[in-house]
């Protein structure tokens, strides 16, 4: 498979050898899907602390979820959206606003720059955008419940037809 | 404005748009009016598939501009005449029906004062 993908690189682009070396270097480590895999939940003291070492967090830090999530050992992480951090920070993947080895959230897939902000802090708080909804809303409501028995039209009669009866000039036969 | 005014004061006298006159057409004229004529017969309008509410008494100058729509198709600039012909008579119909308004509204006014009076 490594072999296959290598000697296809090298041949699809001979000059892209620097791009062969980044290939060679994955498939030697074995970077496989299994093996991101957390590990069991951490029961004991000793389980707690190394997988707090694995995460590269403290103990203090480390926090499992849930057993009954199904999460393993993975650590729960604050919740912090990635439009939240700070912009300025020199970060190692300012794109990502990650720094290397930083421990990922589980739910990070959703909580980034073009997807959900968790922890945003609104502008205006809830009670405030309902009461603003709420009172132009039904403002207008009011308003209209209130004008009802104050609408006129034009001040004509309804439309002449011949068929409907005799109708006459203003003037003199 | 004073339209406006005019037909906001007219629920005094519970008149409204579109209501039919409820008076003789004789009530307060001194001479005896003229009746409206329909010009156009029906069975034209019929045959020129006019729609019912345009059957009204201004219905041959549009039997008239449809005509010169058709002869004249696509050259339409020519029946210029006929559709101010036939729009002219259709606003001196409306200016017809204002009038009829103010009647009924001041008879209804002048009916209230004198059952006050009385």
């Amino acid at each position: 498979m490594a072999s296959a993908l290598i000697r296809k690189a090298l041949i699809s682009n001979p000059n892209g050898f620097r791009k062969a070396i980044g290939l060679f270097y994955n498939a030697n480590r074995n970077h496989w899907n299994y093996q991101y895999k957390p590990g069991p939940y951490p029961r004991t003291p000793e389980e707690r602390a190394a997988a707090a070492k694995k995460y590269g967090l403290t103990i203090e830090e480390y926090q499992p979820y849930p057993e009954d999530m199904c999460y393993g050992d993975y650590p729960r992480l604050p919740d912090i959206g990635t439009d939240s951090k700070d912009p300025y920070y020199p970060y190692d993947y300012p794109d990502l606003k990650r720094n290397f080895n930083e421990p990922i959230h589980a739910r990070q897939e959703i909580f980034g720059e073009d997807r959900y902000d968790i922890s945003m802090r609104p502008r205006f708080p809830l009670w405030y955008q309902w009461m603003w909804f709420l009172g132009v809303v039904g403002g207008s409501f009011a308003l209209y419940l209130f004008l009802e028995d104050y609408k006129f039209g034009r001040p004509v009669t309804a439309k002449q037809y011949p068929q409907e009866g005799p109708h006459y000039l203003f003037c003199a036969k | 404005m004073g339209q406006i005014l005019g037909s906001y004061n007219a629920r005094n006298v519970d008149l409204y748009m579109d209501d039919k006159p409820t008076f003789n057409h004789q009530d307060g004229f001194s001479f005896e009016r003229k009746q409206r004529e329909m010009i156009a017969r029906e069975e034209d309008l019929i045959s020129a598939r006019i729609p019912p509410v345009k059957r009204d008494y201004c219905a041959h100058y549009l039997l008239e501009y449809q005509q010169c729509r058709y002869k004249n198709m696509p050259m339409l600039y020519r029946c210029a005449h006929e559709k101010h012909d036939y729009l002219n008579c259709e606003q001196q119909d409306y200016v017809l029906r204002m009038k009829e308004f103010e009647r009924e509204r001041r008879l209804r006014v002048r009916e209230r004062r004198l059952v006050g009076v009385a």
